[in-house]
């Protein structure tokens, strides 16, 4: 209802307020409107595949916009289907990569209104088994990994527990000089042998670990090691010797008699067995 | 009837989905090399394998070789190094890499690799490798920059001394191309 006057249309004044209501909510509603049916931004989609065609689960889908970096990830579900929402229009690389399967990447162009339907298919990856290892050779096992480390933890406390002994075994070869030939302290005897019982000792102790670290290896001794475990037969055997002889040359200088017989080799033996394993370390030390 | 007969030809003589040449490994020498203040060690092994495949001017590769293939010269070291690198768990090591088609003619390789080692996979990129052809074998040399700490592994001792991080790789290899 329009009045016209002075040659103006005016709005009936009693119809003002419901009309200008009205208007209001059509303003409101065609922006809602409009909202609703603008296009979403673009998405791309698809399915992931195996060369036989079977979908592939749990795919990682990685896309970057070529122009701009802007980048999005997502993991194809169990039907091999994936989609990334919000996608600036642009090329992008898309990156796609499941255990087991070569990464594929290629581009994939989005337009401005619409979204991009993207299907790839992935071949199967290089596995050990296309290089002709048996599953036993590329397998490894918790007990395998327990064996070596035994032998590790062993071998460490036989170098360790060697080093220590090197103390006490030069000092009892030491001090056999004063306890031998002219002298007659017996004190300088008692000090003597009770060092080397402790370098006996000690020595048991370092030979345990290296008899009985695990063995791992079938294959065939190389290297320095087997002049070190040459030279332990050497060492080895003083070692049972030296405290043999030891006891019979004390016997002897304690009944007032000079060291004679095979008791007079103790001395030599001794120091054969020092320098036998001194050198032994040293194989260890410059290989 | 003819059409059908040749369309079926044609389908027999088309290489099958997901075909492509690719490459075998022929011979190679691998030297990692450990430092320590009392001497240097290098371990050898002859024992890798590979194969690359082809596809849409990509080319995938997989290289693999036991741990224990490694030989120091010493037997010794050689079971430590073995247990330090976790080698009883993991037995072997491999590198993947992808590289385009037309790196294969240029002289000189830079490769992204992926190495999985002691349990870890470590990612080296931009490896340069010479590349040359010899008697239709491609001969590849270069090293791989890894170290210990790449693959988290606690340098082993030896009375009490560390040895050194790093642990480059000597990688000498010879291709040959199979279709």
């Amino acid at each position: 209802m329009r009045w016209r006057s002075k040659g103006r249309v005016r709005l009936n004044p009693k119809l003002a307020k419901p009309v200008a209501v009205a208007v209001v909510i059509l303003f409101l509603f065609g922006n809602a409107t409009r909202a609703y049916a603008q296009a979403p931004d673009p998405i791309l989609s698809g399915t992931i595949t195996d060369l036989s065609g079977k979908t592939v689960a749990d795919a990682a889908i990685a896309v970057r916009n070529v122009a701009t970096g802007q980048s999005a990830q997502t993991r194809s579900d169990s039907e091999g289907r994936f989609q990334i929402n919000d996608l600036a229009p642009g090329e992008y690389e898309v990156s796609v990569s499941a255990p087991g399967f070569r990464t594929s990447v290629s581009t994939a162009r989005i337009g401005a209104a619409s979204g991009e339907t993207l299907n790839l298919t992935l071949g199967r990856a290089l596995s050990l088994g296309d290089l002709g290892f048996e599953p036993s050779q590329t397998a490894g096992n918790a007990k395998d990994q327990a064996l070596l480390d035994k032998r590790s933890h062993m071998l460490k406390l036989h170098q360790q527990f060697g080093l220590i002994t090197m103390i006490p075994l030069a000092a009892t070869v030491i001090l056999g000089s004063f306890a031998g030939g002219k002298a007659t302290s017996s004190t300088d005897r008692v000090v003597h042998a009770s060092l080397g019982g402790v370098t006996v000792v000690l020595y048991g102790t370092t030979a345990y670990y290296a008899l009985f670290a695990p063995k791992v290896s079938d294959a065939p001794t190389r290297g320095n090691i087997r002049l070190h475990k040459a030279l332990a037969w050497v060492h080895g055997a003083g070692m049972i010797l030296t405290p043999i002889l030891g006891e019979m040359a004390y016997q002897q200088k304690s009944q007032g008699e000079k060291v004679h017989g095979i008791a007079s080799a103790h001395g030599v033996v001794g120091i054969t067995t020092l320098i036998a394993y001194g050198a032994a370390i040293l194989t260890e030390t410059l290989k | 009837m003819i059409a059908q007969a040749l369309l079926a030809l044609l389908l027999l003589l088309a290489p099958p989905e997901g075909s492509g040449h690719g490459w075998v490994l022929v011979r190679s020498t691998l030297t990692y090399h450990v430092s320590h203040k009392l001497h240097d060690t290098d371990g050898v092994s002859h024992a890798a394998r590979g194969r690359g495949t082809c596809q849409a001017g990509q080319c995938d590769f997989l290289i693999a070789v036991p741990v224990k293939s490694f030989d120091s010269g010493d037997t010794n070291r050689d079971l430590h190094m073995l247990q330090v690198t976790l080698g009883g768990q993991f037995p072997m090591v491999t590198v993947r890499t992808r590289l385009p088609e037309e790196a294969q003619g240029s002289k000189t390789i830079r490769a992204d690799l992926e190495i999985d080692f002691a349990g870890q996979t470590a990612k080296f990129t931009g490896v340069s490798f010479e590349q040359v052809t010899e008697d239709g074998e491609r001969r590849i040399e270069g090293t791989i920059p890894a170290s210990l700490a790449s693959f988290h592994i606690d340098p082993p001792l030896l009375f009490g001394i560390a040895v050194k991080d790093e642990m480059p790789v000597r990688v000498e290899m010879t291709w040959r191309r199979e279709n």
